[in-house]
């Protein structure tokens, strides 16, 4: 066959074409993005225009630390309304608008997750956390890409019961709103509370918003219970409920988990109604804001936040709420780092398996200690009791590794 | 047997002030026929009003601290010897929430009738005359517009009210079975029965209230007597909002305020329905039988089935006696 300079130049074409497609489908962006959707409307949009700011300071922190292996990062956040479709319809478009760029999502509900699980897969699949630490998240084999930045909800039902037992204590009443969320952890919980030979009174579902707090607070003060753990909250009816009992003199001592565990909501109910909830305790799986002395990433935050949001609440006291997204971030940002590190492209099945060695890992305070990433969850936590007075939660346990 | 008694207790309690918020329904049914789906979000906007004037208006800085917490000498003195959560205790609280406590029903109730009168000004009075049906649609169109313009000027948090009445903790035993209810609770049905017997006497045998039933039975003849229909409507709207603005109060003071309560208006139109869209008497009876089958569904089955149980009821009623149990049969004449 005679090469002439038109038929060179074809082959030469199809030969670069074929050396260079991969690099062009992966070609490093000169930022990768990670993508969020928050709950900025809707029922929960106190707790979403408390973390939105969050991304604003760990965008400037991760980028003056390097970003990844040198590559900037950039988050596209949007608001969901806390509404599942409207965070899957989010996560659709990141995909579409930022392709390869897009390197790992921020959800922010249970549902969402588990609407999204299915689609995670092929070029569709990217390295995902949350707000949620519901407990069917906490499976690689089924959810390789989803993680929870702390301990899911039976953990943390696990820590107080074992907290119940260490104080002696032998009943217990599991009061839950009618949602996932609250249903989550109960059955394992009554399992739990067999093995340790606590007897459940009672289960009480309500609803999650407006629930009928004296039929609830007769039940339970019937019911004799020592302890009631509330599960499946955020803002409302807990405090009700505590305060329903407090007013009837019940002696039971009430328990939350992550969600109802923040101290501007503790705050603002003692400010308005009154000192009942001194004594409320519950499981965090992260220290508080205040308590920064052996946590040096929280006094990095502080730094900047004194800074960045001066003038506002968000000056002096990040939320649990924030923290946890930053936790989710900071386990992002450690998987990617990790890949990148090791010389390997940003897929979701690489860091996938980034996410799964994650092990002894110094988080700088988050924590009681370095943890280890088992199950795409980091099961700790400990108990913290609120008190009236001092206005803070302060631990009553140590840290507990389920 | 005890345990009967307390969930009867509770049941007729959360019945009676189901019963107030379909004194709303009711009384703009009987006036205009319409059925109005927003009555629900019209006592939700009378909730964040009362949160309005007795939480937020009383914090804010530049209020008389008096309005926010009356504290006189001698009630810090009586304070300081009682032990937290005391009954004496619970007095004292709500005596010193009573300036904002006052302030905040005078808000809600003044400014639940302006928004009353807004939508039967603004929505309703163009479409006198129209097809009913087409009124009923509004109310639909409402429910969007309130529950949206209430995103845009509270917060979703589920928010504390101060209780209207005191919150002393009632205990006392039935057969060997401890009873508990809550205070405010007792007087909240008083303050329902009183306005709901008021609402009652006033449409039977005042002037106005004769105006309403002239204009529901027939709204050309009324006008050919000498009724301002208009006005009628007005007073019809008003009234419901007003009743909706206690109800309002007195369900964020059980509940906590959020946007859920707008829901309490569904679950209330199917006791309506049952009890008969134009009889006070009947929703009145239906309203204490949904909130006793609450109760012991609530007792028996927990709290999933709660929601489910007088619903069953309600159709059953409707079933077997479609204009509800006292609401007065239709006759179509050609």
């Amino acid at each position: 066959m005679n090469q002439t300079r038109r038929t060179f130049l074809a082959t030469g074409a199809a030969a670069t074409a074929a050396l260079g497609m991969p690099a062009i489908l992966r070609a490093q962006p000169s930022e990768y993005v990670i993508g969020a959707s928050l709950p900025l409307t809707g029922p929960f949009a106190t707790a979403g225009q408390l973390v939105a700011p969050v991304f604003t300071m760990a965008r400037q922190l991760i980028n003056d630390e390097g970003g990844i292996a040198g590559t900037p990062i950039r988050f596209v956040t949007e608001d969901s309304g806390y509404i599942p479709q409207n965070a899957l319809a989010n996560y659709q478009r990141a995909l579409a608008t930022e392709g390869d760029a897009l390197v790992a999502y921020f959800g922010d509900s249970t549902g969402f997750m588990k609407l999204v699980a299915p689609e995670l897969t092929g070029d569709q699949a990217r390295l995902m956390g949350s707000t949620s630490f519901a407990s069917e998240l906490a499976n690689p084999a089924t959810n390789p890409y989803q993680y929870l930045a702390g301990p899911t909800y039976q953990d943390q039902f696990d820590i107080l019961l074992q907290n119940i037992k260490d104080q002696g204590g032998s009943s217990v009443a599991f009061i839950f709103s009618n949602t996932e969320f609250g249903r989550d952890p109960i059955e394992h919980g009554k399992m739990r509370a067999e093995e340790l030979g606590i007897e459940v009174v009672l289960e009480e579902t309500t609803k999650a918003q407006g629930a009928d707090i004296p039929t609830h607070v007769t039940k339970l003060a019937q019911s004799g219970a020592e302890y009631a753990i509330l599960q499946g909250y955020v803002t409302g009816v807990w405090p009700q409920l505590i305060g329903g009992a407090r007013q009837f003199g019940l002696p039971t001592q009430f328990m939350g988990t992550f969600w109802g565990m923040e101290k501007l909501i503790a705050d603002r109910v003692t400010e308005e109604a009154g000192p009942f909830l001194d004594g409320y305790q519950g499981v965090m799986p992260y220290r508080y804001f205040y308590d920064r002395e052996d946590a040096p990433r929280y006094q990095t935050f502080a730094a900047m936040a004194s800074e960045m949001f001066a003038g506002t609440p968000l000056e002096n006291y990040m939320s649990t709420w924030a923290l946890q997204t930053m936790c989710a971030l900071d386990i992002a940002i450690k998987a990617l780092r990790d890949t990148a590190e090791a010389g390997q492209e940003l897929t979701a099945d690489n860091l996938s398996a980034a996410l799964s060695g994650i092990s002894d890992w110094d988080t700088g305070g988050f924590f009681g200690g370095p943890v280890t990433m088992e199950n795409n969850k980091i099961g700790t936590g400990r108990v913290y009791q609120y008190s009236a007075e001092s206005r803070l939660f302060t631990p009553t346990s140590d840290w507990f590794t389920v | 047997m005890g345990e009967f008694i307390q969930f009867t207790l509770n049941g007729l309690m959360a019945g009676a002030i189901y019963a107030l918020i379909a004194v709303g329904i009711v009384s703009v049914f009987k006036a205009t026929k319409v059925v109005n789906f927003a009555h629900g979000y019209i006592i939700m906007f009378g909730a964040y009003f009362y949160f309005t004037f007795s939480v937020i208006v009383p914090g804010a800085e530049w209020a008389p601290s008096w309005l926010q917490s009356w504290e006189p000498a001698w009630m810090v003195a009586m304070r300081a010897d009682l032990p937290m959560f005391s009954p004496m205790g619970a007095v004292l609280d709500w005596l010193s929430n009573l300036p904002r406590i006052l302030f905040g029903l005078a808000g809600a109730v003044i400014c639940n009738a302006l928004l009353g009168l807004a939508i039967e000004r603004a929505l309703m009075r163009p479409l006198i005359g129209q097809s009913t049906f087409a009124m009923i649609m509004i109310t639909v169109g409402l429910i969007s517009v309130l529950s949206g313009t209430k995103g845009l000027i509270w917060t979703a948090d589920a928010e504390f009210v101060p209780h209207i009445a005191p919150n002393t903790p009632i205990r006392f035993t039935v057969f060997d079975t401890p009873v508990f209810l809550f205070g405010a609770d007792l007087v909240n049905v008083a303050i329902a029965l009183i306005l709901f017997g008021a609402i009652v006497v006033m449409v039977r045998y005042t002037r106005g209230g004769v105006a309403i039933r002239a204009t529901a039975e027939d709204q050309s003849t009324a006008y050919s007597m000498g009724i301002s229909v208009p006005r009628v409507f007005s007073r019809a709207w008003v009234l419901a909002a007003t009743t909706g603005a206690i109800a309002g109060a007195i369900l964020a003071t059980r509940n906590g305020v959020s946007p859920s309560l707008g829901l309490f208006g569904f679950s209330v139109l199917a006791i309506v329905l049952m009890g008969g869209l134009d009889s006070y008497v009947g929703v009145f009876i239906a309203a204490l039988a949904v909130g006793f089958l609450e109760a012991m569904a609530q007792w028996q089955f927990g709290g999933e089935f709660a929601e489910v149980v007088p619903y069953i009821a309600v159709l059953i009623v409707i079933l077997i006696r479609p204009h509800g149990l006292f609401g007065q049969k239709e006759v179509e004449r050609i």
